[in-house]
């Protein structure tokens, strides 16, 4: 009998049952985390010494899970998947991560990722790319790609993830699973190694919206090492859950979901597409009001150019610290700028060199106003936009990305000359901390495909609530990837 | 003039003291242009110079100053731990005035 497939609630009980023990929990993500690693990667470390926990009534008490790579854990290796921080051990545990041991939940891996978070295919990390667990020939996308194939391959039924552009909500599309990121702040950041902070937000990888309510419940609260986290023990994400959904509005945008904007769509695009609008049909049944709005494109086109400004700028600021000096493998030269610079030349792949060079670029004072102030300035005009639709809709649904996971082949990461919409468009969830969740809507090619609903900050229990009931009305719930299927 | 140079490149790198490669020079190169071309994708919005730039996700901040506490502060010794050179306590680095 396995459970590592089953949901956090089914495993729960069945512990509580005595129908299976911690140890043999431990015992099968074991198993299943040395299986996936040689079949796709997902790793950095597996955590073989895993120690048991009791049983009580948290529902996450003696249940395995993984931690993405970029969350510091004490006396585990922490390397962000870089070789910058290959031997890095941090001495003190991530506020998010250490909720969840006080919950009693067991790590049994460490999962990879893009160079600290800065990718979206996961194929940059630096012990190689991650596979997807229903096409290895396909990508994970990124940055949390170990978490969502972990998960997504039965692992276990949750893994950490962070998001900085779309790092959890799209992983989590390609692989056929649910990725939540809460309202910005609502879980501490203190201990996640920072990409762009005021972008950055913790989350989950699920296989169900209960699961991920669930855990997020566990992994929230104000953190006095988190000045921009805040009190959210009036939200109670899995209990406001009732799937009553009577008489919510929502609301998709006309111009990144009518085909007519991709003169040049694939196949699959086509699909993709058709099989949002018709899941849009099936969700007006359940009685949510659904109409179509229009944003100009103007905003919509500046959205990609935005990220990469603001992404790269406070990148460049944030990596400052990466000297291998007091951390770090130490680089060779006559003296410490030297030794800085050889570590940093060595030891950073080109991905991220090119991001940190980006960000020095617009942030030279005579570049400032032209990329940094005026991606700050289109920011709050998408922001505002977003919070204009907010007043008319609990949220608003759309396709997440252009189809199915895309090819490893070809699958270079840099920026597309084409900048879509439809590939972007979950950024506007990281500009104004959005609530922001992502669940399977179908397949195409026998692979999974996915839509997203995003609602307005600290309205969470609402977002979880539409995406819960959405997720009843289709059939693509806990669903475990056989590359076989 | 190419409104980017190999020379700009090279001098943005190593300002953030991070050496780039030929290919790698030649990378950031191609994508300025692209940032460039998507910039202007911004600048094409009316009046943009008027809005005030948005720095944080959340306007609603509360600052709040909370008593001093005193706290048990982490040993030298796994401070130290990941650094790859150290003695007595300290990190250890070449002369740093010459």
């Amino acid at each position: 009998m396995e459970y590592m497939n089953k949901s956090i609630l089914e495993i729960h009980e069945a512990l509580k049952n005595k129908d299976v023990t911690v140890k043999e929990l431990i015992e099968e993500s074991l198993k299943k985390s040395h299986y996936i690693q040689d079949k796709y990667n997902a790793f950095v470390t597996i955590l073989d010494e895993a120690k048991e926990t009791e049983v009580t009534d948290n529902l996450l008490s003696g249940i395995p899970y993984g931690i993405k790579d970029n969350y510091s854990t004490k006396g585990i290796l922490s390397t962000g998947s870089s070789n910058t921080l290959k031997d890095y051990v941090p001495f003190f545990t991530a506020t998010a991560i250490s909720n969840l041991e006080k919950a009693g939940a067991i790590a049994t891996n460490k999962t990879a990722m893009d160079e600290f978070g800065m990718g979206g295919t996961g194929t940059t990390c630096h012990t190689g790319t991650v596979k997807n667990p229903w096409d290895s020939s396909r990508m994970c996308a990124g940055s949390s790609a170990g978490s969502a194939c972990a998960v997504a391959a039965g692992v276990y039924p949750y893994a950490t993830g962070s998001d900085t552009g779309d790092s959890i909500r799209k992983p989590a599309a390609y692989c056929g699973i649910v990725g939540y990121k809460p309202t910005y702040g609502m879980i501490s950041r203190y201990g996640l190694f920072p990409f762009a902070s005021s972008l950055d937000h913790c989350g989950v990888l699920a296989r169900n919206v209960k699961d991920a309510a669930i855990v997020v419940d566990t992994m929230k609260g104000i953190d006095k090492n988190d000045m921009t986290s805040w009190d959210s023990k009036d939200i109670h994400l899995y209990a406001s859950i009732d799937g009553n959904v009577k008489g919510k509005k929502l609301c998709y945008v006309k111009e990144i979901c009518d085909i007519e904007n991709y003169p040049n769509a694939s196949d699959e695009l086509k699909a993709h597409l058709e099989n949002f609008k018709n899941k849009l049909e099936n969700i007006k049944k359940l009685g949510i009001e659904i109409e179509e709005v229009s944003v100009d494109k103007k905003l919509l086109n500046a959205i990609a150019s935005t990220y990469v400004v603001i992404s790269c700028a406070e990148a460049t600021s944030n990596m400052s610290n990466l000297t291998g000096i007091i951390f770090g493998p130490r680089g060779e030269g006559k003296n410490y700028i030297e030794m800085m610079k050889d570590y940093r030349t060595k030891g950073f792949s080109p991905l991220i060199k090119r991001r940190f060079v980006i960000g020095s670029y617009v942030l030279q004072a005579e570049n400032k106003d032209r990329y940094f102030h005026n991606a700050g300035r289109a920011r709050r005009l998408i922001v505002n936009k977003w919070n204009e639709l907010f007043k008319n809709f609990d949220a608003v649904v759309l396709p997440v990305g252009s189809g199915p996971a895309k090819h490893l082949d070809g699958s270079e990461n840099i920026l597309d000359k084409n900048t879509s919409v439809l590939e972007e468009h979950l950024q506007i969830g990281n500009f104004g901390g959005f609530p922001s969740i992502t669940i399977p809507d179908g397949f195409i090619n026998n692979l999974p495909v996915a839509l997203n609903i995003t609602g307005k900050c600290y309205d969470d229990e609402n977002v979880l609530n539409i995406a819960y009931a959405i997720e009843s009305s289709m059939n693509y719930k806990n669903q475990i990837a056989k590359e076989d299927n | 003039m190419d409104k980017f140079t190999k020379e700009m490149v090279t001098d943005y790198a190593d300002k953030l003291l991070i050496g780039l490669t030929e290919e790698e020079t030649n990378m950031v190169l191609e994508e300025f242009d692209i940032i460039d071309k998507n910039i202007d994708l911004i600048n094409e919005i009316p009046e943009i110079e008027q809005v005030e730039p948005m720095t944080h996700c959340l306007d609603n901040f509360i600052y709040e100053l909370r008593e001093d506490e005193i706290e048990e502060s982490i040993g030298i010794d796994e401070l130290l731990s990941n650094c790859d050179d150290s003695s007595n306590d300290e990190v250890r680095v070449p002369k740093v005035v010459e």
